[in-house]
């Protein structure tokens, strides 16, 4: 399977258009990229429509698209949806029973609002709240701050340390034009940063945005046809921990290093057959800088804590040993969360055609992308290759 | 415990296959459900057990001790929230699982992680009964 097109509108706010507006938009740009026809398409897959509750935008987009597909679905899973939208493409390709695909997601989180009805979901329904009983507020920036605290105290790593993660994003951000923070910041500006949930502070955390971005993906033998520059999906690998957010049931648990992210990327790897050391450039899935330290060793970079002396002396920078978040990141090109695999996945193609510009990392062959759900328990590893 | 209730509390609280936990935090006992059908200790509380699926229990009261796992200081919370507080991920002393729980009574200088903490209970006002965890002082 080949990514053979990509669209996307700039990480920002939106409350002027519909969504209906943007997709169509970003479908459009990614088809014509891709120079394939609307009536080609034969898979379409799409983040969870979550104003919509009865789950037919993909029923809708069927129609403003003038499209019947062979396979269709509506994917959630928390944040990770938007990965899971090109491996079920992925899949249902390999598995010959369609030849193109349409992966589609977007959020409106500025402006819309969805986490403000957070507890009012099934999901939060579900969850007895015996253990994580009556303090969880907002969002999980507690949960992810649990997790930064957990690691600096095995590694010592330090509030700096995440603030030189957060930099480095920003400055990265300044080369992609679908970023939507490109201010230059320096360590003390997050340092001086209030704290939202200590140790984190607001310029160490990902602002939940809006965005909207397409991607298609072909069978190789379409990609070959069509695709001057086709980026392989090489392999992936998926893993859940059997926790939701931060584990409670069993004290033998980590949350400074997650099993998830392990055994996904192991299993990536395997599949592609390429070691972590043949990655050329990495999109991570990091809403906070704390976890721009902890997935690198993850993955396996990095033994457990060396992260802290490789953010130093700028390891993950591009022109670094493993060139990571090269478009910002979460922290910096924005986050609107379902769609935010997709804008990691679209940066990667960039690179991997050479076309990345003032970003790009020099001759990159091989790029992996990252993206989890829950806090980290869930966790999706895609290896990607130039054609 | 400050003036504000300080919680947020999900929809089903009243969850009857776990209501035994609840009223045991009403009458100052911290409970875990063991199965009957296979045994198992568990913590947190649920409608089945996680093992075997089993939805019989035996009810146990642990001994309401802890140790800091992690911790957090939250300044930014819904307005139901007294800003800023201290969240504590706890490893309950039997090793069967954890709580995240308000810190009470220390500052966030007094905190390290792996000290013994003991878990509190206050009545929310309004019939329900919370838990809280405060340093473990020997008198």
């Amino acid at each position: 399977m080949a990514i053979i097109g990509i669209g996307a509108v700039e990480v920002g706010r939106y409350p002027e258009r519909r969504e209906s507006d943007l997709a169509l938009q970003v479908i459009r740009d990614a088809l014509r990229d891709a120079q394939l026809s609307s009536k080609q398409v034969e898979g379409l897959f799409t983040t969870p429509d979550l104003q919509g509750n009865i789950g037919l935008q993909t029923n809708l987009l069927c129609e403003y698209l003038r499209i019947s597909p062979k396979s269709m679905a509506e994917i959630c899973c928390g944040a990770i949806a938007g990965g899971l939208t090109l491996k079920y493409a992925a899949d249902e390709i390999q598995a010959g029973r369609i030849k193109t695909a349409l992966c589609y997601g977007a959020v409106r989180e500025a402006s819309i609002g969805w986490f403000k009805n957070l507890s009012q979901g099934k999901g939060w329904a579900m969850i007895e709240p015996t253990a994580l009983q009556p303090y969880a507020a907002y969002g999980i920036i507690w949960a992810y701050a649990l997790s930064a605290r957990r690691y600096m105290h095995e590694t010592g790593a330090t509030e700096e340390d995440f603030a030189l993660a957060a930099v480095r994003n920003r400055k990265n951000a300044a080369g992609n034009p679908l970023a939507a923070f490109k201010k230059p910041i320096a360590v003390e500006d997050v340092l001086r940063s209030r704290y939202l949930s200590s140790p984190i502070k607001l310029l160490d955390a990902a602002a939940s945005l809006d965005g909207a971005a397409a991607v298609v993906v072909a069978s190789e033998d379409v990609a070959r046809d069509l695709s001057p520059h086709p980026v392989y999906i090489q392999g992936w690998g998926l893993c859940h921990d059997n926790s939701c957010v931060i584990p409670t049931d069993d004290c033998s648990k980590s949350i400074s290093h997650f099993t998830a992210t392990r055994e996904a990327a192991r299993r990536a790897f395997q599949a592609a057959g390429v070691k972590p050391d043949d990655v050329d450039v990495a999109e991570i899935y990091a809403p906070f800088s704390s976890h721009e330290l902890i997935i690198p060793e993850d993955i396996g970079w990095f033994e457990n804590g060396e992260m802290v002396k490789a953010i130093r002396n700028g390891e993950t920078d591009i022109g670094g040993k493993i060139p990571i978040n090269t478009d910002g990141g979460l922290t910096s090109r924005g986050h609107p969360w379902a769609a935010t695999p997709l804008y990691e996945t679209i940066s990667l193609v960039r690179q991997l055609r050479g076309a990345a510009g003032a970003i790009q990392v020099k001759d990159a062959k091989v790029g992996l992308m990252h993206c989890e759900g829950g806090m980290m328990n869930n966790g999706l590893v895609m290896i990607f290759g130039r054609g | 415990m400050t003036s504000k209730p300080n919680f947020l509390m999900p929809t089903n609280v009243e969850s009857p296959s776990v209501s035994p936990f609840w009223e045991g935090l009403k009458t100052g006992r911290f409970l875990a459900p063991r199965c009957r059908d296979c045994g198992e200790i568990f913590f947190p509380p649920r409608s089945h057990c996680p093992e075997c699926l089993g939805d019989v229990f035996t009810w146990e009261a642990l001994s309401g001790k802890g140790y800091l796992y992690s911790w957090t200081e939250l300044f930014f919370a819904q307005p139901e929230f007294d800003l800023p507080f201290l969240l504590g991920l706890v490893d309950l002393a039997e090793g069967i699982g954890r709580i995240a729980a308000r810190i009470s009574g220390a500052t966030p200088e007094e905190l390290s992680i792996g000290m013994p903490l003991e878990i509190r209970i206050s009545n929310s006002g309004d019939g329900l009964a919370l838990y809280y965890v405060e340093p473990f002082r020997i008198l």
